[in-house]
């Protein structure tokens, strides 16, 4: 059990840092196109701030996404007894995509997390998910192989 | 038998998981939410030292609000779903009818303010903008009419004169204000329809522009860019502008709009300006996330004044009577978010919050709630005027304490 929530909290995380510094990054792009200077500095400095003003809400999506996502690819893979690793990330990929079309129709906002608003912005930040449910399972049940490898 | 407890056990895990992860999202939500909805901590004071009366309930959302030219204390009142309504100063209440074509009513999409042209007295000719089109293809469209000179009041020959382009999905961020200016043409507000903040700096559309036309719905010759988006630009870079006055004795135009979480600004409209947004805020976006790093950059014109956190101005008026004369010349702006009726005077530092009214709603069964504000207008009488927004939204009549009614 403290496993389990220790490999969910630690995903999450990793999830939320990675996505949030990805939404950044497609935000200061639309500025980019707009002709707006952003300096290496400033782009730093925006990472910082949407880290720690962005990523806790993202986390808390990401979060409510797993607890549903994760246990139906758990079941599907005890089902197939087979592939657990592969349901997970695809769960997470899954249930992020239907998560931010979720959170949109709830929301009082067309669309809640800017960067989703188009194609390439919605796959990139539900690939966060894909990670979310990778980094569970790799911590989770991980391989003998990899129980093997260095922890740094 | 131990495999079969082993399966209960990890189900069991899972639920519990569960159970503390949507624990925590259901404590985290509303602080989220309550964030976003902060207001200074400076509180609104309540109504002492003044008398407000309830002139007329139950109007459905209300948007706009026009004394009648003509009857004094009279007032055409809008509705977001489309209803046109004719109060008198005694609070009865004449529908009138108005088929407005295209009308599409959903989210902050409806009907939006009602103008009257400047020739109203021998013209009749009354303006309305309103949300046109359907739930994946609209935009915000003017129609003018010809308001009949007795009653019952009628609407007649309504022509949709302008249609802002492109059209787009959603139902956010109309704009939606118009005001006269002394050459007789009108200025129009216009939205970024929130998913398309980037297209207020593109020139080729009207997206996030105040635009001028004619009472014809032509664009003006000596608009800034004759040559672009059919020569309507006025001015551009705005997020959602629902306030819009022009002060005769400055000849000045002030404007303001609604940041995202922050940055609401009061603006100096000038033709040609670019007034930044997304590229500068004050303000960042709902998730916490920064739209831009930056507050301002060159060639954008700062605003005179922001508000930081929101409150969402939703309307404002310059105030010219005799009941308030400390006020006169002063801003009154309407807040939704902010529940409040803000009074804005300048001084050597600028534009300052000189008082602030808030309104309870005496009649809810439950806790008197402080009233979101949604347009606010001076009448003959000196007394201020405000719309209430809600279901049930209210006319109500604000005048200094002591002062006699009617």
């Amino acid at each position: 059990m403290v496993r389990m929530i220790i490999a969910f909290v630690l995903a999450m995380v990793a999830a939320a840092i990675v996505g949030s510094i990805i939404q950044t990054q497609f935000n200061l792009a639309a500025l980019v196109e707009l002709s707006v200077p952003i300096s290496f500095d400033t782009r730093i400095s925006t990472i910082i701030h949407d880290l720690l003003h962005f990523s806790p809400t993202f986390a808390v999506i990401i979060a409510a996404v797993m607890v549903v996502a994760l246990p139906v690819a758990y079941a599907i893979s005890r089902w197939l007894d087979h592939g657990e690793r592969w349901w997970f990330t695809l769960a997470g990929f899954v249930g992020l995509l239907v998560g931010f079309y979720v959170v949109n129709e709830l929301a009082p906002m067309p669309t809640l997390i800017a960067a989703t608003r188009s194609w390439p912005g919605l796959v990139s930040m539900s690939l966060t998910g894909a990670l979310a449910g990778w980094l569970f399972d790799r911590l989770w049940h991980p391989t003998e192989q990899e129980l093997k490898e260095p922890v740094v | 038998m131990s495999t079969w407890r082993k399966k209960v056990k990890k189900i069991l895990l899972w639920l519990s998981l569960e159970l503390v992860i949507v624990v925590a999202a259901v404590l985290l939500i509303p602080q989220a939410q309550a964030s976003q909805s902060q207001v200074p901590d400076v509180e609104a004071e309540p109504t002492n030292g003044f008398g407000v009366m309830v002139i007329a309930n139950e109007l459905k959302h209300p948007w706009s609000l026009v004394e009648l030219p003509g009857h004094p204390l009279h007032f055409l009142v809008t509705e977001r779903d489309g209803g046109f309504k004719r109060i008198s100063e005694l609070g009865f209440i004449d529908d009138i009818p108005l088929v407005l074509p295209d009308l599409f009513v959903s989210g902050q999409a409806g009907l939006f303010a009602v103008s009257l042209a400047p020739d109203f007295a021998t013209s009749r000719a009354v303006f309305f903008s309103y949300a046109c089109g359907t739930a994946t293809a609209n935009s915000t469209c003017v129609v003018r009419g010809k308001l009949s000179g007795s009653l019952p009041l009628k609407v007649t020959g309504l022509t949709k004169i302008f249609t802002a382009q492109p059209l787009r999905e959603g139902a956010a961020h109309y704009g939606g204000r118009m005001v006269w200016l002394p050459d007789g043409t009108l200025l129009l507000t216009l939205g970024d329809g929130f998913d398309y903040r980037e297209q207020a700096q593109n020139l080729d559309n009207h997206i996030g522009k105040i635009v001028r036309m004619s009472p014809t719905g032509d664009a003006v010759a000596g608009n800034p860019f004759p040559n672009k988006a059919g020569g309507y630009i006025f001015s551009y870079g705005h997020r959602n502008s629902q306030g819009l006055v022009y002060d005769a004795e400055q000849n000045v135009i002030w404007q303001h709009e609604h940041g995202p979480r922050g940055g609401d600004e009061l603006n100096r409209l000038q033709a040609g300006k670019n007034y930044g947004w997304p590229m500068t805020s004050y303000g960042v976006d709902y998730t916490g996330a920064l739209v831009t790093p930056y507050k301002d950059l060159p060639g954008v014109t700062a605003p005179e004044y922001q508000w930081t956190p929101s409150l969402a101005p939703a309307d404002m008026v310059i105030y010219q009577g005799d009941l308030f004369s400390q006020w006169e010349g002063a801003l009154l702006v309407a807040q939704l978010a902010g529940r409040r009726l803000q009074v804005l005077q300048t001084s050597e530092n600028g534009w300052q919050v000189a008082h602030e009214l808030s309104f309870t709603d005496s009649a809810a069964d439950a806790e008197p709630n402080k009233q979101r504000i949604r347009a606010v207008t001076v009448a003959s009488d000196g007394a201020i005027y405000v719309l209430t927004d809600s279901s049930s939204g209210q006319l109500l009549r604000v005048t200094p304490a002591g002062h006699s009614s009617f």
